[in-house]
């Protein structure tokens, strides 16, 4: 009878190690695998850019700033790409966020550039890279907050050490934007 | 008041498993009464009951994706066949962190749209021409979502699981009350046999009654969960708004796969408590509810 209860307690003392070990490891690798798909969507979209840029110049070849700060944009993300440093990611997303965005601001002063259909079906995959960029980072924000969660409650919190899993960082693109937001002068 | 799409989802969650455990008591109490009226030798068809359930319910669960796209006549596409379109379910399922579903569309003018398969690595995802004709990005989008969300809640294993108990119920109590009839068992107990047999002729009804409700909770329960992915809780109710105000229904009207269908295709046939969907209008006033609680593009 004794040695039933120890067996049953050593089986339910190892289960509720795997688990707890077991849960930190898949979230640890959500957070892995939100963030290839990050870098996966990122470059899917800075890879429209060459096709852009050779559209854009058809109708507006003198506007070079823009077309160079494309070109700049792609280059970082390729960098970046290398780096596997998430803040130097997000500073790539937000230089290729900003260049798209400097371009559609040009393209409404060319109205034959807006109307080729090279141009609307380029917008078309354009949305969609932006938006699959967006929901990629979102998805990897609220794994790192499971996996956050996790670390820093019990009983997972137990687990941390064998599992080997840490903290990780939020993935924030730096907003030139909302950083130059006016100052209120208040005296 | 706004309100939270957590919450949302942790209601209808719930409510499903109430209502599923509710479905297996009726099955115990249906088996008591099987066996308070014929005795032990009688609940032997219980396990025959079971067994037919089961093998009707989930090889059509297992086989679903192939199916269900043959039933509808759907057409599988891509992006290059239709690029906007496959994007858009694209996009939805990088944000549910799932594989890229099969995309399909019916050839319909009726606005509407269906989720399956037996698990993610099986989804399908189909829309009708009508719903592609009336709807713009955002409201595709949602709609999107909204199959997704029933990916990802594995829906086709809940529905599968109610229809298999309400299934065992209605066997059990077909069987019952024909025994009952040729029987003539000695019971010194009138009065609960008397018992025994109402619960065999009403527990179908219930069954099909807690199936209708577990629908209708997982249908409030995709719309939390599209929310979660999209966070654009505009995007779904302008898309609801929109196959609220269409009347147009799916040719294929079949009960078989009513409830796979955003919007039921069924409607005003049925009698509220049997519905499979919950009323639109109450669908766009929740949707209206979390708009307020909602920044577009706000991480949590």
């Amino acid at each position: 009878m004794i040695a039933l209860i120890v067996v049953v307690a050593l089986v339910a003392i190892v289960g509720f190690c795997l688990w707890g070990f077991n849960t930190l490891r898949r979230k640890s690798i959500n957070v892995d695998e939100g963030y290839a798909q990050i870098e996966v969507q990122l470059t899917r979209r800075a890879d429209l850019i060459p096709q852009l840029v050779e559209t854009v110049k058809g109708y507006a070849s003198h506007e070079k700033t823009v077309l160079e700060e494309l070109t700049r944009a792609r280059a970082a993300v390729s960098q970046a790409k290398s780096s596997h440093e998430i803040s130097q990611t997000a500073s790539a997303d937000g230089q290729l966020d900003r260049a798209l965005v400097n371009v559609n601001a040009v393209a409404e002063k060319y109205p034959d550039l807006k109307a080729s259909a090279n141009f609307l079906a380029l917008q078309e995959e354009l949305t969609a890279t932006e938006n699959k960029v967006a929901f990629a980072r979102q998805y990897y924000n609220e794994s790192v907050r499971q996996l956050n969660t996790a670390i820093s409650t019990m009983p997972t919190m137990l687990f941390v050490g064998i599992a080997g899993v840490e903290k990780r960082e939020f993935y924030e693109v730096p907003d030139a934007a909302q950083r130059q937001a006016p100052d209120v002068d208040l005296s | 008041m706004s309100v939270d799409f957590r919450a949302q989802q942790s209601k209808n969650q719930r409510k499903t498993f109430f209502l599923l455990s509710v479905m297996f008591v009726l099955v115990g109490i249906a088996v008591w009464a099987v066996g308070n009226l014929f005795g032990f030798g009688g609940t032997m068809m219980v396990p025959i009951a079971v067994g037919i359930s089961l093998i009707g319910v989930w090889t059509s669960y297992w086989k679903s994706d192939s199916l269900v796209l043959k039933m509808t006549h759907a057409q599988i596409i891509d992006h290059e066949t239709a690029p906007a379109l496959f994007n858009v379910v694209d996009e939805v399922r990088i944000a549910a962190g799932l594989p890229m579903p099969t995309v399909a569309i019916v050839v319909d003018s009726a606005p509407n749209a269906f989720a399956t398969g037996r698990n993610p690595d099986h989804a399908v995802i189909a829309f009708t021409t009508g719903i592609l004709d009336i709807m713009d990005r955002d409201q595709l989008q949602g709609v999107a979502a909204h199959e997704m969300a029933h990916v990802a809640n594995r829906d086709t294993l809940v529905t599968a699981v109610a229809a298999t108990t309400a299934g065992i119920l209605a066997i059990v109590a077909d069987m019952g009350v024909r025994m009952a009839f040729f029987s003539r068992r000695e019971n010194n107990n009138p009065m609960a046999m008397i018992v025994s047999l109402v619960i065999l002729a009403l527990a179908p009804l219930a069954a099909a009654l807690l199936k209708a409700a577990v629908s209708r909770k997982r249908e409030s329960l995709a719309d939390a969960t599209a929310v979660q992915f999209t966070r654009n809780p505009a995007g779904l109710r302008r898309a609801l708004e929109a196959l609220d105000s269409d009347h147009t229904v799916v040719k294929e009207r079949s009960t078989a796969v009513a409830h796979v269908w955003i919007e039921s295709p069924l409607d005003g046939r049925t009698k509220d408590l049997f519905q499979t969907h919950p009323p639109m209008a109450e669908r766009i006033a929740t949707l209206r509810a979390m708009e307020g609680g909602i920044e577009p593009g706000a991480m949590s």
